[in-house]
């Protein structure tokens, strides 16, 4: 049994069940009148429906011709994958608020810090110099919006 | 009128900026055209349309000349259709032949980029008028056969690629609806009225979650230090690549025509092809120069292909083409039968833009080759926090949302764990792109037939499609058909 692919398919499923139940919702209509939820709740069926197919194929030929369980997440560390996600969320909250120079040098200071450990004062050296060229870049060479932040830059 | 338009100064800028950026980001690895067509995407946004189109498609065909460099040199694709030149390209340089592997690569990827733009040109006009013909029925089955056929060419299962383009379908109904103007699936939040932008989707699923994936290894990279000399390929090398040249020109162009078809598709196949027509089949895999020739000029002639269904039917091929569609809707633009007649210059000075830039490309690639094999010594620590950055500044830079930047980062979670699943990000690009068309078509099209599906059946051209489609699923499920595939996935597998 490889856990892995039933879960897969039966988050899909709850996903097509949750997206018909929407659909329904927003009113099916009929085949002469379709609806708003006309196109969402066929397109929840047809995800079920295959999600379905797909869990049926697994039990019947047991999935041999998959990865493992443990071959598909093994030598993931999930804290430096976690971390980084809790950061580049935390990123797009606070750059309104801290502004592109400063909120960029921040998160450089952690990518390259997460990516390949070096000293700190190479890493702050390296974040000051790949934001200063990231702003001349998008803000200066190609006017791109950027947040302002608090102070200003 | 084309090259009237190509030649202009600023545009020569442009189909420069862009083949140039396409050659870098075909040379670093994780970073695909998709993710640089929705980087560079806001900063057209102050350009004219011809201009923007120019600048974009450049980067879509460089990306096919710069992953070779990679493949040969290093043996990691720069791009993935540029997988099946590793195969060869990279005993090659072992071997001692890189600047031969990468001569002709270049010069195969210029001929067969000349002969797609040729065909382009023959092609299009009369399609446009056959397109004129199209109702809502035809545009219907055929978005429904580019999905099939898309999901059917993914190299894994076809039920789950299936599933994948059904989850791009409920994406692209999130937003308000244009009959009834109701919102749907917004959660109250009104960034969503206008639905999910592409760019944050692409970059996540594409750009953030190759990040992600990388973090958790780390990837040792094996790059020729010796100098890459005799770049010119000999009248030997000629002989015995001409004709893979050609092959692979034609099937690539060919296949990229076909909806859900393309670059990666065709560098496969005619990889395939070529060793199977071969009179040394045995020498596949050990550094044969045909090798090399097929595939690349497959993948640049695809490239060129692509453009036919997105400039004469308004309806992308595949995921690069569908970030094309969504640039000339941002510049007021509505791609289709009209597009030829209503903008002339567009389409024409974006087709000469072509041939202009493939000789641009053959400039830069060969006399340039020291610079690029310098850029593939940027180390990976450096690099994917800078496409982070990218993709950051890229998704904010459309709306000025921090809300775009989350849902790219939610799509760069779920690219994620589709990526360890096996799950392809294709078909949900695809779909999510053509799924609001397919939904007008399907609506319109019932509301025409007073409820009937038979609408779909009694139209030849709809009626021929969706029996392809049908047949494309059905396939798969026959006993002699399966027991085929496996060895398509083997010659896969020799990539690694």
């Amino acid at each position: 049994m490889k856990k892995t692919y039933l879960i897969n398919d039966l988050v899909w499923m709850s996903l097509a069940f949750l997206v018909c139940l929407g659909g329904l919702k927003l009113g099916f209509g009929t085949f002469q009148q379709p609806q708003a939820g006309f196109m969402p709740f066929l397109s929840g069926l047809l995800l079920g429906l295959l999600a379905l197919a797909d869990l049926s194929s697994g039990f019947i030929d047991q999935w041999k011709t998959e990865k493992g369980d443990k071959e598909i997440w093994a030598g993931i560390d999930w804290r430096k994958l976690l971390l980084t996600m809790i950061v580049l969320f935390g990123y797009t909250a606070l750059f309104s608020i801290l502004g592109f120079i400063i909120g960029t040098i921040l998160l450089l200071l952690f990518l390259f810090r997460v990516m390949e450990p070096k000293p700190w004062w190479l890493i702050l050296i390296a974040s000051l110099i790949t934001t200063t060229l990231l702003y001349l870049m998008f803000k200066v060479g190609l006017d791109s919006q950027l947040p302002q932040g608090f102070w200003g830059f | 009128m084309g090259f009237q338009v190509a030649l202009q100064p600023l545009n020569l800028f442009y189909c420069f900026t862009g083949v140039l950026i396409g050659t870098l980001v075909g040379v670093l690895p994780g970073i695909g055209p998709v993710t640089a067509m929705s980087l560079l995407l806001p900063a057209t946004y102050h350009i004219t349309p011809v201009g923007a189109i120019i600048m974009l498609s450049g980067i879509y065909y460089g990306v096919q000349y710069g992953g070779s460099t990679t493949s040969i040199l290093v043996n990691i694709p720069g791009e993935a259709a540029s997988v099946m030149t590793c195969i060869d390209g990279y005993q090659m340089a072992r071997q001692g032949r890189a600047g031969r592997a990468l001569g002709i690569s270049a010069f195969g990827s210029f001929i067969a980029g000349t002969i797609g733009i040729i065909g382009l040109v023959l092609i299009a006009p009369p399609l446009v008028d056959f397109a004129l013909k199209f109702g809502f029925p035809e545009y219907f089955s055929l978005m429904v056969l580019g999905l099939t056929v898309l999901s059917f060419m993914t190299s894994g299962s076809i039920v789950r690629a299936l599933m994948m383009a059904a989850f791009g379908l409920i994406l692209g109904t999130i937003g308000l609806d244009f009959i009834s103007g109701l919102a749907r699936f917004t959660f109250d939040i009104p960034e969503l009225l206008d639905g999910i932008g592409l760019v944050p989707v692409v970059m996540g699923l594409f750009g953030i979650s190759e990040v992600l994936l990388n973090i958790e290894v780390k990837i040792k990279r094996e790059i020729f230090t010796t100098k890459v000399k005799g770049l010119l390929p000999t009248l030997q090398d000629w002989a015995q690549s001409i004709w893979a040249i050609l092959r692979g020109t034609l099937i690539g162009f060919f296949l990229g025509i076909l909806p859900g078809g393309g670059a990666v598709i065709s560098s496969f196949v005619s990889y395939a092809i070529e060793k199977r027509v071969s009179k040394h089949p045995e020498k596949f895999g050990k550094g044969a120069i045909e090798g090399v020739a097929a595939p690349e000029s497959a993948n640049n002639s695809a490239a060129q292909g692509a453009f036919i269904p997105l400039l004469t039917l308004g309806i992308p091929g595949n995921v690069a083409t569908a970030m094309l569609l969504g640039a000339l809707i941002i510049h007021g633009i509505t791609p289709g039968p009209l597009l030829l007649s209503q903008n002339p210059e567009l389409f024409w000075g974006v087709v000469a833009s072509m041939y202009v830039g493939n000789a641009m490309l053959l400039a830069l690639n060969l006399p340039l080759i020291g610079i690029w094999v310098q850029l593939l010594k940027v180390p990976y620590p450096i690099l994917f926090p800078l496409i982070i950055i990218f993709c950051m500044i890229g998704s904010y830079s459309i709306n000025n949302s921090p809300i775009d930047v989350a849902i790219m980062l939610i799509f760069g979670g779920i690219g994620y764990l589709m990526k360890k699943l096996s799950l392809e990000a294709a078909p949900v690009v695809l779909a999510f792109v053509l799924g609001p068309m397919l939904e007008n078509a399907l609506r319109q099209s019932l509301i025409k037939s007073q409820g009937s599906f038979s609408i779909f059946f009694t139209r030849p051209i709809s009626a021929a499609c969706l029996f392809i489609a049908i047949a494309l699923v059905v396939f798969p499920l026959l006993p002699w058909f399966r027991r085929r595939r496996p060895g398509v996935a083997l010659e896969r597998e020799d990539v690694t």
